[in-house]
């Protein structure tokens, strides 16, 4: 089944909702593994962005992902940082085979460097880490 | 129009002026050095009440760190071409020009949007899109309004 990428209505205003969604649908485009990635997530991941004074929520069910602008239910997972870091996120480096995030990596590095500094917060239940590590894999463009 | 006073924005002088600032845009050589996805265009959005009649785009023929040409064109159909098209209202790029908007934070709000190209790219190659377009801040730029 190919993944649905949809916005929950209202959330076409919320900048960080569009540009969110275009970002999997472009790389789930290009990435057949992704896809499988993808259908495998399920869960609610809550994204807080204080300095755009924006939030958004995540839902995958299995292959179908709705964004909502805000937090909407209860997230499994919560990541709170500043638009810098968000978008770093997204070039964490991974491991060639099991995509992990590579400590061994600059950018990898800096991320980690700055979840001990406070700067990133993710609150995630042990539970959670697998759809935390699809999450790393999904989002990634390196 | 001499620099000094500043070029009128946009215009085929202030687009000129930008191909200077991007190729002495020391960190943006750098940043740049990876990139070979194409032209990029910054499109500022018709607003009658400034006298812009027609949505006007600056496209900047970039590859590898240098910018090779510059081109101003008129209407969103002359984009049509351009691989990566960032598109927004002349406030917003007043705001970028003038130092006060960071591009990729302002694309993450909305307030720049990234209407044609793909975004996976754009973000692997963050620090050289940000390079390029705040290299704009370096144009003396007389402003409408």
């Amino acid at each position: 089944m190919e993944p649905s990428i949809v916005l929950a209505p209202g959330a076409s205003e919320s900048g960080l909702c569009s540009m969110l969604a275009t970002l999997i649908r472009q790389t789930l485009d290009e990435d057949a593994i992704k896809k499988k990635v993808v259908g495998r997530m399920i869960g609610r991941i809550a994204i807080v962005a204080p300095d755009l004074d924006q939030s958004l929520t995540l839902l995958f069910e299995g292959g179908r992902v709705e964004l909502y602008a805000g937090i909407v239910g209860i997230p499994d997972i919560t990541v709170r940082a500043n638009a810098e870091w968000i978008m770093k996120m997204s070039l964490i480096e991974t491991t060639p085979r099991l995509h992990l995030p590579d400590p061994r990596g600059k950018v990898a590095r800096e991320v980690f460097g700055a979840s001990r500094a406070g700067e990133i917060e993710v609150h995630a239940s042990p539970a959670s880490v697998p759809l935390l590590l699809r999450f790393t894999h999904l989002m990634s463009v390196v | 129009m001499s620099s000094e006073e500043g070029f009128d924005f946009p215009s085929d002088a202030w687009t000129e002026a930008f191909k200077d600032a991007v190729n002495g845009n020391e960190r943006y050589r750098e940043a740049g050095k990876p990139w070979i996805h194409g032209a990029v265009a910054m499109v500022v959005s018709a607003d009658p009440a400034l006298g812009l009649e027609h949505d006007m785009g600056m496209i900047l023929d970039v590859d590898q760190g240098v910018c090779r040409g510059t081109t101003l064109v008129k209407g969103m159909d002359a984009v049509a071409e351009t691989p990566f098209v960032i598109v927004a209202p002349y406030a917003r790029w007043r705001q970028v020009i003038e130092g006060e908007l960071d591009p990729i934070k302002g694309m993450m709000e909305g307030k720049l949007k990234l209407t044609q190209g793909n975004l996976p790219i754009m973000i692997r190659y963050v620090e050289s899109s940000r390079e390029l377009v705040t290299s704009a801040a370096h144009v003396p730029t007389r402003f409408r309004g």
